[in-house]
């Protein structure tokens, strides 16, 4: 027993570990190696993924929530978006074949590089749209200096559309689709980057604890596989964001992309010659 | 103080309490299980490991509340960390409860609309899953 704990828990520490350096969670890479390394079926490595989001999701909040980087309103409209995304993507995995949820997964994997590749500095609107500002979306962040920045959010409805694909994605492959849920609010929703980032952050607990519910209450979650998995995901994801600060992350970008492209590859690979 | 401001200034103190709080039960639970699942049922542990491995558990990992409540008494290790998973996707539950109430205290109206949208979802969630 304890070599296969021995197992889990570095493929988890690591997955966790990279997730947070890379800035796109635990999930994009505990779920393939769960798949590739430990052999599990990809249900299993879903269920299990959902389980670690929603524990590393909460943990990396504390801080940004506390420091004021969260944006606690756009979160919880959005999240009405991702929820119903996640819970009809949790209930989809239990019937959509393992050979498309595998091409699925390589897809987001594409997604979340081409996302490395071409994340792009802050765009700060002066002024809102009437939806945003009826529901008092707009926030503040220190400059450099510290000096409070206002900014303004618009496209709302756009940005909730991409949030529904984002949540049912993250149902469908245990991911936490936080590369996507970073360009809603950035791109569409113009919000500052390492406001969208830590309101992402956020909104993954809720997003995926919608899956993991589905998946808890459908009996898919293993739960030999999904304990140790969420310790040592979340133990990762803490350290990584211990080391965030002092690694030069933009010189590691690279280094991302050819991982996820090599986990496309290999998940694109499993689903056409049917592993 | 501006209801927005008292609303944000609630969040942020309560939030973070509540997300700690919760995770670090959970964990505790989590590394209990190992603990005794290593100490007392390591074979149990292997068998179910290479079963879940070879697709056999898959859709029958289902456990009542009753039964999980009566099998932590006895001590069951598969059990307590059963609780745990159970515990940590109380997360979102808590964190959305707690908005909801605070929304309701704070008579914002849109909000409670809102955050009850988001709660229902994940209740949804629970019956989609119990029902297949």
């Amino acid at each position: 027993m304890l070599e296969i704990l021995i197992n889990l828990l570095t493929l988890s520490v690591a997955a966790g570990f990279v997730g947070a350096i890379s800035g796109l969670g635990g999930g994009v890479f505990i779920v393939p190696a769960l798949v590739i390394f430990a052999h599990m079926p990809m249900k299993v490595a879903v269920g299990a993924s959902l389980i670690s989001v929603v524990a590393t999701s909460a943990g990396a909040s504390v801080a940004f929530v506390r420091d004021g980087w969260t944006n606690l309103k756009v979160a919880m409209v959005l999240e009405c978006a991702t929820v119903t995304g996640a819970v009809i993507g949790a209930y989809l995995a239990g019937v959509v074949p393992t050979v498309v949820l595998e091409l699925l997964f390589a897809a987001m994997m594409l997604q979340s590089a081409y996302f490395t590749i071409t994340k792009r500095g802050d765009d700060i609107l002066t002024k809102g749209d009437p939806l945003a500002e009826r529901l008092e979306l707009a926030g503040e962040v220190p400059d450099l200096s510290g000096q409070p920045i206002h900014y303004e959010v618009v496209n709302v409805p756009q940005g909730g559309a991409l949030m529904v694909v984002a949540g049912l994605m993250s149902g469908l492959l245990g991911i936490g689709s936080g590369a996507l849920k970073v360009m809603a609010m950035d791109y569409i929703m113009h919000l500052p980057l390492k406001v969208s980032s830590a309101t992402s952050n956020f909104m993954i607990g809720v997003t995926a604890g919608a899956g993991a519910l589905v998946f808890l209450a459908r009996g898919d979650v293993a739960t030999t596989i999904a304990a140790p998995v969420a310790i040592g995901v979340t133990v990762g994801a803490l350290s990584g964001s211990r080391v965030l600060p002092h690694l030069k992350v933009e010189s590691l970008r690279i280094v991302f992309v050819i991982i996820l492209v090599l986990i496309a590859a290999e998940m694109g690979w499993r689903a056409l010659s049917g592993i | 103080m501006p209801k927005q401001e008292e609303e944000n200034r609630i969040l942020r103190e309560w939030t973070p309490f509540l997300l700690r709080t919760i995770l670090i039960t959970a964990m505790i639970f989590l590394v209990v299980g190992l603990v005794l699942t290593y100490t007392f049922a390591p074979d149990y542990y292997v068998d179910r490991y290479h079963a879940v491995q070879q697709g056999h558990l898959i859709g029958k990992e289902k456990i009542g509340h009753g039964v999980l409540l009566g099998r932590i008494r006895e001590g069951n290790p598969h059990a307590v960390l059963t609780l745990g998973l159970f515990v940590l996707t109380l997360v979102p539950l808590a964190r959305v409860a707690f908005c909801f109430i605070l929304f309701i205290r704070e008579r914002d109206y849109t909000y409670v609309a809102l955050t009850a949208y988001v709660l229902a979802g994940l209740i949804v969630g629970v019956l989609v899953g119990s029902v297949g």
